[in-house]
């Protein structure tokens, strides 16, 4: 363990450093609210890349599953739907806000929001699934103030609004450098075709000729979402950069 | 590496217009041609084609199989080319570890400790056994795994190795060893002429001699009628003509002839005794008892043999070659077996006559111990 050591001041330091905290006492004696907000009255003004609470838009999303592999936090499990397309859940329990789903996300299917401040009662409660994802989350909001914290020098100054701050921003997602899937070693294919059928966006084609199969990707469907390179029973696709 | 996003594949002819899974059923398994190596097992992309202690199967292939070839393509008895005699080598050798406990001299273990140790392979293929013998497949990462005696050692029963090939693949950085029968070894190369994703990876292919092996549920109760305890059990060999099962309090030995009824259709057409395609051949015959004998072939297992050399890990002693040439040429008479289509397609070595004083000179050396061996076998083996 290390013992972090109280450093060693001089006395006229302690009397000035003693002076500073009345000061900042009277200050709040006389204007309260200098220095602490009144949440939940009161919210903080957070920026728009906030990574709070993730929302989900089952309509964007490929089913490619590179949100639970990048998820380090092993938060995500994909659950089938009724339309036969496996979905994201994400468990709260173990998600450490770290938002790598969402920026792994090809289609942009999830979204950050604002939403830190979700209660739950227990546990399982805190594994969201798919449907409850597509909504925010129901939070009691008693605000009518935002505070901004501005820092002007070395002067800390609270800015209060009186206006309530969309916590469900709207998302740009970031420019990706375009990726699409394309095989490596073509003298090691099998031509069994599982890429043509685990390509969700109807990308690549196998055709039978007499006495050869034809493979071809279209570069353009291509997501470069990467099943097709999961799913290559020999692992010779890949995904290059554009 | 050449990255695309337009190639075409080749396909094979089919001998009947039927899924292929179907035409390697029919020519292969049904013809009694199969020998039990799974390469197709290997390389089926939907798994379904099961190699397990019976006739390779693929149960649900109506439904499963995508009739993409691949079975047929790297299947070494479809299109088959009898392979037989010693081949070429750089090297005829005996040894005998001074590290490891094997069947003979454990030099198909310490091969492959010492490939580990060099850095040539991360990853070497062994089969173990549970209680009962059935085998089971281990991947092998360091030398210290190698002293487990259940891991070596002679298993006379099929072993699917070469599926486990697939996912070494996944794991390994620098290399796969295998050890195998004949037809596993011709079974890898076939596979690495149709897929080179496989010549890479696999750096180091051991084939052990074989005469014939078994399926494991015959051989159990064989060996269980006639008394053999396997909770006991710890070693099986075959030498001078018998069966030997030695327990921790008893033997067991019987003439090995009277196992002719159950050996498999896929033995009986196959006279590649010695292995011939693989990187370098171990085998019991050919050199006095505790040694194994080796015959180098590539150069990638001459690096191993002198590295084992200047390391001192082995033993080496005498060998001799007119034993394992009158094994082989004992097995090639059973090419009376093979249909005339492939047995047209042997290729023997012919061999230039030797003076008379040499061949006496090298007769005299071999009498020894193991030089019995292929005697009573040729008597046994015919029978
Ligand atoms: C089925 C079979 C039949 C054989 N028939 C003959 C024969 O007729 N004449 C002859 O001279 N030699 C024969 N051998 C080879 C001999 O029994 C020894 O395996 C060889 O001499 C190597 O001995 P070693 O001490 O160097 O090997 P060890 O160092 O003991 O290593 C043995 C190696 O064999 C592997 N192995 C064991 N069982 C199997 C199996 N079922 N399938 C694939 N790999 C296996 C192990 O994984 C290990 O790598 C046969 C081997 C087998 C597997
Ligand atoms: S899927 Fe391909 S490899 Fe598997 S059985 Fe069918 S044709 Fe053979
Ligand atoms: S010989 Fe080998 S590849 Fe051919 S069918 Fe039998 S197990 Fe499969």
């Amino acid at each position: 363990m290390i013992k972090i050591k109280f450093p060693k001041l001089k006395t006229l330091d302690n009397v000035k450093l003693h002076l500073d905290a009345l000061v900042v006492g009277a200050k709040e004696a006389i204007k309260p609210g200098t220095i602490t907000i009144e949440y939940p009255r009161e919210r903080r003004l957070l920026p728009d890349s906030f990574r709070g609470y993730v929302l989900f838009s089952p309509e964007n999303c490929i089913s490619c599953f590179q949100c639970s592999f990048v998820c380090p936090a092993n938060a995500i499990g994909m659950k089938l739907a009724a339309n036969n397309r496996y979905y994201p859940t994400i468990d709260y329990t173990k998600c450490i806000f770290c938002h790598f789903c969402v920026d792994s996300c090809p289609g942009a299917a999830l979204r950050p929001t604002k939403v830190h401040d979700v209660v739950y009662k227990n546990m399982n409660e805190m594994i969201t699934s798919t449907e409850e994802m597509v909504k925010p989350p129901k939070i009691v909001r008693e605000d009518g103030y935002t505070v901004e914290y501005v820092i002007d020098g070395v002067k800390l100054i609270l800015r209060r609004i009186k206006e309530k701050d969309n916590l469900i921003p709207e998302f740009k997602p970031h420019e990706k450098v375009k990726e699409y899937s394309a095989c490596v070693m073509p003298e090691s294919c099998l031509a069994c075709g599982i890429c043509v059928s685990s390509c969700p966006s109807e990308a690549i084609n196998l055709s039978v000729k007499e006495k050869e199969k034809e493979l071809k990707i279209d570069k353009e469907r291509c997501t470069g979402c990467g099943i097709c390179v999961k799913e290559c029973p020999v692992q010779i696709l890949s995904l290059v950069r554009e | 590496m050449a990255i695309t996003l337009e190639w075409s594949v080749k396909i094979p002819d089919r001998a009947i217009e039927e899924k292929y899974w179907l035409n390697l059923k029919k020519k292969v398994i049904d013809a009694g041609l199969c020998s039990h190596c799974s390469t197709c097992a290997l390389i089926c992309p939907v798994d379904g084609i099961i190699s397990a202690d019976r006739e390779i199967d693929f149960p649900d292939w109506e439904e499963k199989c995508v009739d993409c070839s691949a079975c047929v393509r790297v299947c070494p008895r479809y299109d088959y080319t009898p392979l037989c005699d010693i081949g070429e080598y750089i090297e005829l050798t005996a040894a005998r570890s001074k590290r490891f406990k094997g069947q003979d001299g454990a030099m198909a273990t310490e091969f492959m400790a010492s490939a580990l140790e060099m850095g040539l392979i991360d990853r070497a293929l062994f089969v173990g056994r549970d209680e009962e013998w059935r085998t089971n497949i281990y991947h092998i990462r360091s030398v210290d795994q190698l002293k487990d005696t259940r891991l070596t050692g002679t298993k006379y029963s099929f072993a699917s190795v070469l599926p486990e090939i697939k996912k070494a693949m996944k794991t390994s950085k620098l290399g796969i060893g295998v050890v195998g029968t004949p037809c596993m070894v011709s079974g890898i190369r076939k596979l690495q002429s149709e897929f080179s994703l496989f010549r890479e990876k696999i750096k180091l292919v051991c084939g052990l001699f074989c005469t014939e092996n078994f399926y494991h549920h015959q051989l159990y109760e064989f060996l269980k009628e006639k008394g053999v305890d396997f909770s006991k059990l710890i070693k099986t060999d075959i030498t001078k003509g018998k069966f030997i099962a030695t327990m921790t309090d008893s033997v067991v030995s019987f003439p090995v002839k009277e196992l002719n009824d159950i050996i498999p259709h896929g033995c009986e057409v196959c006279i590649d005794f010695t292995a011939v395609e693989s990187d370098f051949s171990v085998g019991s015959v050919g050199s006095n008892v505790g040694y194994s004998t080796v015959v180098v072939r590539g150069e990638v297992a001459k690096d191993v043999l002198d590295f084992i050399r200047e390391n001192n890990y082995a033993d080496f002693g005498k060998v001799i070659p007119e034993v394992i040439e009158k094994l082989s040429n004992l097995k090639k008479k059973r090419k009376k077996n093979i249909p005339e289509e492939f047995r047209s397609r042997i290729q023997e070595e012919v061999k230039p006559e030797e003076s008379k004083e040499s061949k006496e000179s090298r007769e005299k050396e071999s009498e020894k111990e193991k030089t019995e061996k292929p005697k009573e076998q040729e008597g046994t083996k015919e029978g």
